[in-house]
């Protein structure tokens, strides 16, 4: 598995996109992560080392504090990678907008039957 | 009207890609630029070297998409059955890249009638969270960047 792939593997889980989302608000400890789950404090540590060995989070060490946070490059590297497979179907549908255009031109079309909404 | 549409690429699941699209013209319209033959080749990527672009529209029919090979990539097709047709508002299909039916992608679109025009969703089931993976990695934003890039190294640049 690329990294990438990996990290796909780790969104897969709800559990684990609510994390990160609450991780893009900033850092927080574990206890904080675990407080709006009703699963145990192990299952959250479990979710968040997935997230880690994804390459999507990492552990600051603080004293005897722990905290997560969110890992820049990880993050950045599957934005890239969603826009522009994102990017790649915007221009598809828009040359679809283009051949639609063409056949209103040529016929167009009558009050849509029934004006379902 | 006339912003831009929104665009929602989603994974839903360890398989699934989900596209939402609206367009401002009815479903009858949408679905023949998506089915029609003739049209197709008009807006897929790598039209220019879509070779071959066939369609037998009906539950138990099948596709064949095309594109030869340049002197920088091998030429390339999908091809697949197809399992369901009720024209113009859904339509589910198989996709096997070059021929490998050991790994198809399972492809359910469909398009509601809105009163602004039609709302196409389309569920992408790869066979398992790899294959999603290295398909759109890969099959499509690699080879697509670079067919893009090459394109808009021929515009003229005044």
């Amino acid at each position: 598995m690329t990294s990438l792939d990996r990290s796909f593997a780790a969104l897969a889980d709800p559990v684990r996109r609510a994390l990160l989302d609450r991780l893009a608000e900033g850092e927080a400890s574990v206890q904080e992560l675990a407080r709006p789950f009703a699963i145990s404090q192990p299952a959250i540590s479990r979710h968040l080392k997935v997230l880690e060995e994804a390459g999507l989070i990492e552990t600051r060490i603080a004293g005897t504090a722990r905290p997560r946070r969110l890992k820049p490059e990880g993050v950045a590297a599957l934005w890239d990678w969603l826009g522009r497979y994102r990017a790649q179907w915007e221009r598809q549908f828009e040359k679809m907008d283009c051949v639609l255009e063409g056949l209103a031109e040529a016929a167009p079309a009558k009050v849509p039957r029934g004006e379902e909404k | 009207m006339n912003q831009r549409p929104i665009l929602q690429v989603a994974q839903d699941g360890e398989t699934d890609i989900v596209v939402r699209r609206d367009f401002s013209h009815p479903p009858e319209r949408v679905w023949q630029v998506m089915t029609d033959p003739a049209l197709i080749p008009h807006w897929m990527a790598s039209a220019e070297s879509m070779s071959r672009c066939e369609i037998d529209l009906r539950p138990g029919g099948s596709f064949y998409y095309e594109w030869k090979g340049t002197q920088a990539s091998p030429g390339f097709h999908f091809s697949g059955p197809i399992l369901a047709v009720q024209a113009p508002h859904h339509m589910q299909h198989v996709e096997f890249f070059n021929g490998d039916t050991a790994s198809g992608t399972t492809i359910t679109t469909d398009l509601e009638a809105r009163r602004s025009g039609t709302r196409m969703v389309m569920v992408m089931r790869y066979a398992s969270a790899e294959a999603r993976a290295a398909a759109i990695e890969i099959g499509m934003t690699d080879g697509f960047d670079a067919v893009y890039d090459r394109l808009e190294a021929l515009l003229p640049t005044a």
